[in-house]
C-alpha cells in the first residue's frame, strides 16, 4: 500500500514537470503577422490604333496610333504598288485607293460604340484631295463613322484624288515624294 | 430676395461649384486620337487605246474586238487575188499593180496623258513576226518590220483620235494560208 502511494506521488511529479516544461517552450516562440492593403484605381478610357488591312498596303508602325501608309509611285496609267488600286481615271483626275483598319478599344465605359472623325493636319498639297470613306477631308474635323464597333478592325477606304494636270498648271509635283498627315479622333458614344 | 455673402453662403457656393465641376467631368466624352501619315510619289504617264472609227461598218472601217482598250483584234476575213474575192463586207479590197491585192481597214488611236507637260507624242509601230515572202503589212502606206519600231507620226495631239489604216498586201503567188500579225504601237511623249 505504501509502495502504491509512492508510485502515484512520483507519477504526479512527473506529469507536473512535463507541464511546466511544455509551458516554458510555448512562451519562447517568436511570431509576426502582417496585412496588405491593396488599392487599384481603375480608369475608363479608349484607345485608337491603325492596323494593316489584308487588302491594303502594309502600314508602317501598324498596331500603333501613329502609323504610316506608303502608296509608292502613283500615276493615272502606270503600274501601282501592291495594296493600291485605281478605282477611277477621268480626264480631270485619277483616284488611287488603299484600305486600312482602325481598331478602337474601350475599358470602363458604358459605351456601345464610337464616332470616328478625321481631318488633314495641314492644307492638302496642290493637285491632291484626300477622302476617307468618300468624305473629302479638310483641316476641319469631319465625321467618318458614327457607330464604330469596339475591339475589332474596321476597314476604311483611303482615296487620293490626284489631278491629271501638269505640274505648274494645277497638277501635283511629279517625281517628288509627297507626305500628308491625317488626324483621326475616336469619341465614345 | 437677398443674397447672403457671409462665410456660410460662400461655402455653399463653393460646394455647388465643386458639384457642378464633378458633373461636368462625368459628362465629358472619352476620346482617343491617332495619326496616319501618307506618302506617295506622282509620276507622269500616258496611255494608248484603239477605238472604232466613227465610220465603223462602212467599207474600209471594220469593227475592232475589245475596242477601247490597248489590246484589240481586227478580223479582215478571207480574200484572194482572182476575182477580187473577199468575204468581209467592211474591208477595202483593191488590186495594187498587176500582181498584188490589198485589204485594208482603218481605226483610231487615242493617246492620253496625265501629270505631264508634254505637248504631243510620236507614234511608231512594228510587227511581231517576219511575214511570208510576198506579204507586206503597212500602216498608212508605211511598211512595218520586225527589226524595230517604224515611225508613223512625229507630233500627234493627246486625247485626239488619230485615224490609222492597216493594210495587208499579198502577191498573187503566195500560197493559201492564214496571215496573222501582232502589231505593236508605241507612243512616246515629246
Amino acid at each position: 500500500m505504501t509502495m502504491l502511494k509512492n508510485y502515484i506521488s512520483i507519477m504526479r511529479g512527473a506529469v507536473l514537470t512535463a507541464l511546466l516544461l511544455s509551458s516554458a517552450s510555448l512562451l519562447g516562440q517568436t511570431t509576426a503577422t502582417g496585412v496588405i492593403n491593396g488599392t487599384l484605381i481603375n480608369k475608363d478610357g479608349i484607345a485608337l490604333v491603325f492596323d494593316t488591312d489584308p487588302a491594303g498596303v502594309t502600314l508602317g508602325a501598324a498596331g500603333t496610333s501613329a502609323a504610316s501608309a506608303n502608296f509608292g509611285t502613283v500615276s493615272a496609267f502606270g503600274p501601282l504598288s501592291a495594296g493600291v488600286t485605281r478605282p477611277s481615271v477621268t480626264a480631270a483626275n485619277f483616284t488611287v485607293r488603299t484600305i486600312f483598319d482602325v481598331q478602337v478599344i474601350q475599358g470602363g465605359l458604358n459605351s456601345t460604340g464610337y464616332t470616328l472623325a478625321a481631318n488633314l493636319a495641314a492644307v492638302a498639297p496642290i493637285g491632291f484631295s484626300y477622302k476617307v470613306d468618300a468624305v473629302t477631308l479638310t483641316t476641319v474635323s469631319q465625321t467618318i463613322q458614327t457607330n464604330g464597333a469596339y475591339s475589332t478592325d474596321v476597314p476604311h477606304n483611303l482615296d487620293l484624288v490626284v489631278s491629271t494636270a501638269a505640274p505648274g498648271a494645277g497638277g501635283p509635283a511629279v517625281n517628288t515624294p509627297i507626305t500628308t498627315t491625317i488626324n483621326f479622333t475616336a469619341t465614345a458614344n | 430676395m437677398s443674397f447672403n455673402f457671409s462665410f456660410g453662403g460662400t461655402r455653399a457656393l463653393l460646394m455647388l461649384s465643386g458639384l457642378l465641376s464633378l458633373f461636368a467631368a462625368a459628362g465629358q466624352a472619352q476620346t482617343s486620337s491617332g495619326q496616319l501619315t501618307i506618302t506617295m510619289t506622282v509620276q507622269s504617264s500616258i496611255t494608248l487605246i484603239f477605238q472604232n472609227n466613227p465610220a465603223v461598218g462602212n467599207t474600209g472601217f471594220c469593227p475592232l474586238t475589245n475596242a477601247g482598250t490597248n489590246n484589240v483584234g481586227l478580223d479582215m476575213g478571207v480574200a484572194a487575188f482572182p476575182g477580187s474575192f473577199h468575204t468581209s463586207t467592211c474591208v477595202n479590197y483593191q488590186h495594187v499593180g498587176a500582181s498584188f491585192y490589198q485589204v485594208s481597214s482603218a481605226f483610231d488611236v487615242v493617246v492620253s496623258k496625265s501629270n505631264s507637260s508634254s505637248p504631243n507624242y510620236r507614234l511608231a509601230a512594228e510587227i511581231s513576226t517576219v511575214p511570208p515572202v510576198g506579204v507586206i503589212w503597212l500602216i498608212n502606206n508605211v511598211t512595218l518590220t520586225t527589226t524595230g519600231f517604224t515611225a508613223l507620226d512625229a507630233a500627234d495631239n493627246y486625247a485626239t483620235p488619230v485615224t490609222k489604216t492597216l493594210q495587208v498586201q499579198v502577191r498573187n503567188n503566195v500560197p493559201a494560208q492564214v496571215l496573222q500579225e501582232t502589231i505593236t504601237f508605241l507612243a512616246t511623249a515629246n
